[in-house]
């Protein structure tokens, strides 16, 4: 019998770059040789592992992965915090790509509106590069991004970037957007839910949701009113996903494994699950 | 049918003397008063033929409470492997079986826990019968006959056991006692089969276990949970003694080198207070109720997963160990299905 191999060890990755993107905020460069994560989709994540710190599940966030990738991290957690102390050449493990990202064929020759939330804007950027990567599948594209202080933008060279592009719509919302960036970057004043108000929503719209637990009810209400059928909403839910493939118990939601059936699930699978606090199947 | 055959009590010693030849053979030992567990034998007098619930059941010698999965350095990480030695494992009721058979299904699917295979191939299981307490109730859960999980088995007919063997292992060790058995007569099947109906009606405990998906769903916001939810500790005693429990933590234990270590599997437990937590400490399942209704949904009608099982195999073990008494499956589920049929 052909011995097995542990499904646990990850693969040796070396730090490139870290860039930061506002406070606490950085953005990750690997290098993983073995090519193992090239797989990758958008909406997927990784485990990064700190060899004597322990393992992180990050979401990927760009949208093509050869032997880099790159991972948008806050320090919020002890093995974020300790990547933060890590220098440029330090090797890490990586293991993945693991579960269900969004749905990039069902996707194909509709319309596509990104809406982010936060730091949910990493894994939506994966995916507004790979539809920009495949632009002619694709209908129009939106990007929708609200935050609570405007100098918490991430990406915001990118973003203006995109600004620019005939490619793609792109609106930002600060809760608090009093402050100046520069370079100068259009803002307004609100929630992701007022510039859903102001734009023009078609029922046959394709969405792709990331943010805060307390951002999909809203989200999920706003797009109820203007006739978006549920089967055209796709939200990644965020758990603790230790092992990845539906092991170790900690992603249970409702009865599934978010790590193998998630992290992005359709809002009629979610509405049949309970413990989905996002979208009030389950009580917080 | 598979062949039965006949061993008669006063041949176990050789019997056992065969099983430890070339293997370490562990069985229920008596540990205290009240308490049995699976240990190293070395002889046949130290097997508590008599103990019902071991404290912690046989899936600790596949998947052991803390075991080094990979080690690293400061060049690299391997996965750590260590010598795995051929075990016996005498005297594994049906209920047991039935969680082994459980624990099997979910380590192998895809990618496969290789940890836990290898330790379970490196091993003959051997089952015993036993008569029900006040606690027991596999009966109600469909566990109550051993199916499968299990080389051979042994069923408890006064002076002779009547042994069975399920896999091509258990037919190889049938022919390594040949010497010490014989075809079972229609005197002896008689026997056994008298054995098992005696043992069917000798249940006390248990409830009708019919549609508990429906029943945890209409009964979701019963009093019941708030009632547990108070007295419940959540000191996670319910999950390592459950044969079906597999929830896990990975931890890195650093050297004081700084550049060596290990990682490590770690039990653990759903009904701890940070298991659902997520970074910036955001608690998905932060009242002992959420924690209390997700072990219960998970034991009774199992997940909304390809294998679709219940994994309580109504061993008893949790409502033995709660310090609370509220890990009382039985009660639990009738209190549900009164209030069901009263409503």
């Amino acid at each position: 019998m052909q011995k097995l191999e542990t499904p646990y060890l990850s693969q040796k990755a070396t730090l490139i770059s870290c860039v930061e993107m506002a406070k606490d905020n950085f953005l990750f460069e690997f290098e993983e040789n073995k090519g193992t994560l090239s797989s990758c989709m958008p909406g997927q994540f990784v485990e990064l592992w700190l060899p004597g710190v322990g393992e992180a599940p990050i979401s990927v966030c760009s949208g093509k992965v050869d032997n880099k990738l790159q991972l948008l991290v806050r320090k919020v957690g002890r093995v974020t915090s300790a990547l933060f102390d890590l220098k440029p050449g330090a090797w890490v493990g990586l293991r993945g790509p693991y579960g269900h990202g969004f749905p990039v064929d069902i996707y194909k020759g509709k319309d596509v509106c990104m809406i982010a939330g936060g730091l949910g804007v990493a894994p939506l950027r994966s995916l507004w590069q790979y539809l920009l990567e495949h632009r002619d599948d694709y209908g129009k594209l939106i990007l929708i991004y609200g935050m609570r202080h405007c100098e918490e933008i991430l990406f915001h060279d990118e973003i203006n970037a995109l600004m620019e592009l005939p490619d793609i719509e792109v609106y930002l919302a600060a809760e608090d957007a009093n402050v100046c960036l520069l370079p100068h970057i259009p803002m307004e004043a609100g929630r992701v839910t007022d510039l859903l108000d102001h734009l023009d929503i078609s029922p046959d719209m394709q969405f792709a949701v990331c943010g805060p637990p307390v951002m999909y009810r809203f989200v999920v209400d706003n797009l109820a009113h203007k006739n978006v059928k549920d089967k055209n909403i796709w939200l990644s839910l965020e758990r603790h996903m230790k092992c990845g493939f539906g092991k170790c118990g900690h992603c249970y939601i409702g009865g599934h494994f978010t790590c193998k059936e998630g992290p992005v699930f359709d809002l009629p699978a979610l509405k049949t699950m309970s413990e989905v606090i996002e979208v009030g199947t389950g009580k917080q | 049918m598979n062949q039965s055959y006949t061993l008669p009590k006063n041949k176990f010693d050789q019997f056992f003397e065969i099983l430890k030849s070339d293997a370490q053979v562990f069985a229920p030992v008596k540990v205290s008063d009240k308490s049995y567990s699976f240990k190293q034998v070395t002889s046949h007098h130290q097997i508590a033929f008599e103990a019902l619930r071991t404290i912690l059941p046989p899936k600790k010698f596949f998947y052991p409470p803390v075991e080094t999965i990979i080690t690293y350095d400061k060049d690299g990480a391997v996965e750590h492997n260590e010598a795995i030695e051929y075990k016996v494992i005498f005297g594994v009721h049906p209920c047991d079986l039935a969680g082994l058979g459980i624990m099997d299904t979910i380590f192998a699917a895809g990618p496969a826990d290789s940890h836990y295979l290898q330790r379970r191939a490196a091993c003959l299981i051997v089952g015993l019968s036993c008569m029900p307490d006040k606690h027991c109730f596999c009966q109600s859960m469909g566990t109550d006959c051993a199916e499968s999980g299990y080389d051979l088995f042994l069923t408890d007919i006064d002076d002779d056991y009547l042994l069975e063997a399920r896999t091509a292992a258990g037919q190889a060790m049938l022919e390594r006692v040949v010497k010490l058995i014989s075809k079972a007569t229609d005197s002896d099947q008689k026997r056994a089969s008298d054995f098992w109906q005696k043992r069917s009606k000798a249940f006390t405990n248990g409830f009708e276990c019919l549609n508990l998906r429906s029943l945890m769903e209409q009964e979701a916001d019963n009093k019941i949970w708030k009632e547990l939810g108070d007295r419940c500790l959540s000191c996670g005693n319910c999950t390592p003694v459950c044969p079906t429990c597999y929830c896990f933590d990975l931890v890195d234990i650093a050297s004081l080198d700084g550049e060596t270590g290990q990682r490590q599997r770690q039990w653990d437990s759903c009904q701890l207070t940070g298991f659902a937590t997520v970074g910036g400490d955001f608690n998905f399942r932060p009242t002992p109720v959420d924690r209390l209704k997700f072990w219960y949904q998970h034991k009774l009608h199992g997940f909304e997963d390809p294998y679709g099982f219940k994994t309580c195999v109504g061993c008893g073990r949790c409502t033995e160990s709660c310090p609370s008494g509220i890990d009382d499956i039985v009660n639990v589920v009738k209190g549900l299905q009164i209030e069901r049929e009263a409503n």
